[in-house]
Parts: structure tokens; sequence; C-alpha cells
């Protein structure tokens, strides 16, 4: 909660939202399909919006051999999404995919549904390929703060909203990619590999160079 | 410094962005032009878009009468934020337009510009078009704000501020008077045109 300093000192690198998608077909297992959506208010390169996309995190290759790909509006700010924060997320920075990806143009981004509700669904959609996110059996909205030995890059206050999802899915071109959410923890907080999370801001502390 | 508690054991209220514009003709004097956006991802009432113009606030009489006027693709939504919230903000409390200020449908919305320099966002109702501009934007920050610190004075309040130092709001194309002003907001001066990205409001759990 918050602390009583109202202006946080930091320096805000992007505030926007950044829900995401992380399948196994077994609990200990390897991670089957991941998937990590952007929308972007503000970046140092700009807003927009971008889907990155492993459809084989396991495959060191883009398509056609693999659907592992950015698609976005926006591709300095993906890059610089991906350089300075993805590729910092364990999962997503040292699966093989990571370094295949090529960035491809966004052609269509919708939202539906009710992250209060039952099933909200973010689509992204590129030439020749449309992604839909889907999470269902959605859980109550935390507030959340990470401080930065517990973020994903070790260097930001991670500020957040998160709504954890107990199913969810990654529909390639109608197809559902294999696996299921599994139970995570967060900062103490049990949840899953499922999850919204709106407002989401990172700022870099500034004992932090 | 007090330790920060990763998991706010608060219930979220509503979590979006919420962009504000108000104007004065003089530092010292009323404000006669008051606004504001909302884009809510999350809510009791669900998502929605909003936008909110006192073109004359202390006139009570709403569009097309007087051009007091709140725009909305979700009217339950809307009726919430005005209630719960706006009513409560220091700057729109007792203003009888905010009462009289007439709903009307959102019929298309759309985002223009770049929130590092000049950033707007549009409303129409059908023929009527509503927009709020922007202009020279600074650094954005992260404010972190208690109970007691809020606008409302009862809930926590998170967000991203970029300050901008000049602003227009237009209804119908008509461009309302006054120009910002600063104002002392978090202790610090700050302009009374503003970003705010990425708010959430949270009712403390104790």
């Amino acid at each position: 909660m918050p602390i009583g300093i109202p202006i946080n000192p930091g320096r805000i690198d992007w505030s926007g939202e950044n829900p995401g998608i992380m399948l196994k077909e077994r609990a200990d297992g390897p991670w089957s399909a991941l998937a990590l959506f952007f929308r972007i208010a503000w970046s140092p390169e700009g807003r927009g919006s971008a889907l990155m996309l492993y459809e084989r995190p396991d495959a060191p290759a883009g398509p056609p051999a693999a659907n592992n790909l950015v698609i976005t509006d926006n591709e300095p700010m993906a890059r610089y999404l991906m350089r300075n924060f993805v590729g910092k997320f364990g999962v997503f920075g040292e699966a093989p995919a990571f370094r295949a990806m090529p960035y491809v143009p966004l052609t269509h981004a919708a939202t539906h549904g009710d992250p209060r509700g039952h099933r909200y669904v973010e689509t992204v959609s590129c030439a020749g390929v449309t992604v839909e996110l889907v999470w269902e059996d959605l859980g109550p909205p935390t507030a959340i703060e990470i401080p930065p030995p517990l973020s994903g890059t070790g260097e930001h206050t991670m500020f957040s909203l998160l709504v954890e999802a107990r199913r969810a899915a990654i529909i390639v071109n109608g197809r559902p990619l294999p696996g299921a959410p599994v139970p995570r923890e967060q900062a103490g907080l049990k949840t899953t590999t499922a999850f919204l999370y709106f407002a989401e801001s990172w700022i870099r502390a500034p004992f932090v160079t | 410094m007090a330790e920060r508690v990763p998991i706010n054991p608060g219930r979220v209220e509503w979590s979006g962005d919420n962009p504000g514009i108000y104007l004065k003709h003089a530092a010292d004097g009323p404000f006669v032009t008051l606004s504001l956006f909302f884009r809510v991802v999350l809510s009791p009432h669900g998502r929605g878009t909003a936008m909110l113009i006192l073109g004359a606030p202390e006139d009570a009489r709403g569009w097309p009468h007087a051009p007091n006027a709140f725009i909305t693709d979700n009217q339950q939504l809307g009726r919430y934020l005005i209630d719960a919230f706006v009513v409560n903000m220091p700057t729109f409390r007792g203003k009888a337009g905010l009462t009289a200020a007439t709903f009307l449908p959102l019929t298309a919305a759309s985002t223009l510009g770049d929130p590092r320099s000049r950033y707007t966002e549009r409303v129409q109702s059908h023929d009527l078009v509503a927009e709020m501009t922007w202009d020279e934007l600074g650094v954005p920050f992260a404010v972190e704000v208690n109970a007691d610190q809020s606008a409302t004075g009862t809930h926590e309040m998170y967000s991203v501020f970029v300050e901008a130092k000049a602003a227009s709001v237009t209804l119908a194309g008509a461009r309302f008077g006054g120009q910002v002003v600063n104002r002392q907001l978090f202790g610090r001066t700050i302009s009374t045109a503003f970003l705010a990205f990425s708010e959430t409001w949270v009712k403390p759990g104790r």
C-alpha cells in the first residue's frame, strides 16, 4: 500500500497493461506455449500495442517453422520492451524462441469481455496470423507493489493490478496451443501463470544506476 | 521511510486512465472550464470510456442549454464515477454544472498524438464532438497517495502523471476560455492539465 511519499522519486520506464499466459502440459514439464501482451500508454518510444508469442518456446526459429514472433504497431517500442524487460524475465528471456522472433506489423487488435466477469479476451492479428488470448475463471483484482529485489528485472519497483485466471488459452488461427496454466507464487501471493496485469508501471529505483 | 507491502490488502474500486484539464482566466480566479477523461479497464460496472466537460461549472444547466455534458459508452459506470468519486474531488465539489451535466451516449472515441509531446482524447456522441488536448508535455512521474492525501479523502490512489504546460478543451467545435495555471499538489507545484495513466483507486483494507 502507499507508503506516504506522494511522488515516487524513481524514473518511469513504461506504463500500461501487460497480461500474459504461460502454459504447461504437465506441472513438472517444460513450458508448452507462452504469450505476453503489452498495451503501452507511455514509454520512451511512445505508445502502442505488442503481442509476444512463443508457439514453441524451445524452438530457435520464427515463422513458418514456428509462430514465435512479436506483432506490434510500434516496433521501436516493442524492441525497447524486449531488450530491457522481456529479455530479463527469466523464462521469457532464456527461451530459445526469444532470439528468433521476427517483428511483424499489427493489422488488428480488439478487447472483449470484462475483467470482473467470467471471461476476458485480447485478439491481435498480423498478416496470416490471428492470436486470441483468453482468460477465464477470473479472481478478484489485487493491487501489488513489487520492490526491485522481487521484480522481473531486479532493477525496478513495479506497480500493477493483478487479476488471476484459473483457466486460459492461447489460440492461434483458431487452434488452441497445448497446455494449461499452473500454480505460481508472486511476492508471497499464490496465483497462476495466467494473469491480467492492468495499470502497470515500471519505475527505475533511484539508487540503481 | 516506511516499508513497502507488496500485496495491498484493500479493495480495488476501479482502474484505468483519468487525465484532466482545469482552466482559469486568472490564477486567483475561479475555474471556468473543468474536464476529465476516463478510460476504465476494471470497475464494479465493467469497462468503459467517458468524458466529462463542464464549460460552465457554475451553471445548473446541461447540454444543449449550457456546455455541461458527460459522454459515455457505459451509463452505469459513468453514474458510479460521478457519484462516488468526482463529486468528492475538491475542484468539482459543489459545482452546479456537475449535477446538471447531461448524460449523452458515446458513439466513437479515439486517442491521437503522443504522450511525450502533444496528446488528444476525442469522443463523439453522434454529431457532437468533444476534445481534450494536452500540449508541452513533461516527464512522467509516479504518485502513490494515502487515503488522507487523495482527492476523495477515502481511497488510496496510484497513478502516473504527465504534466502539460498548455491545454485546450472543445465542444461542438467551440474552444472554451481559460488557461492552465499552477497549483500545489502532492507537495509539488503542478499545472492543472495532466495526463494520468495506470490509475488505480483502492479502498483501504484496514
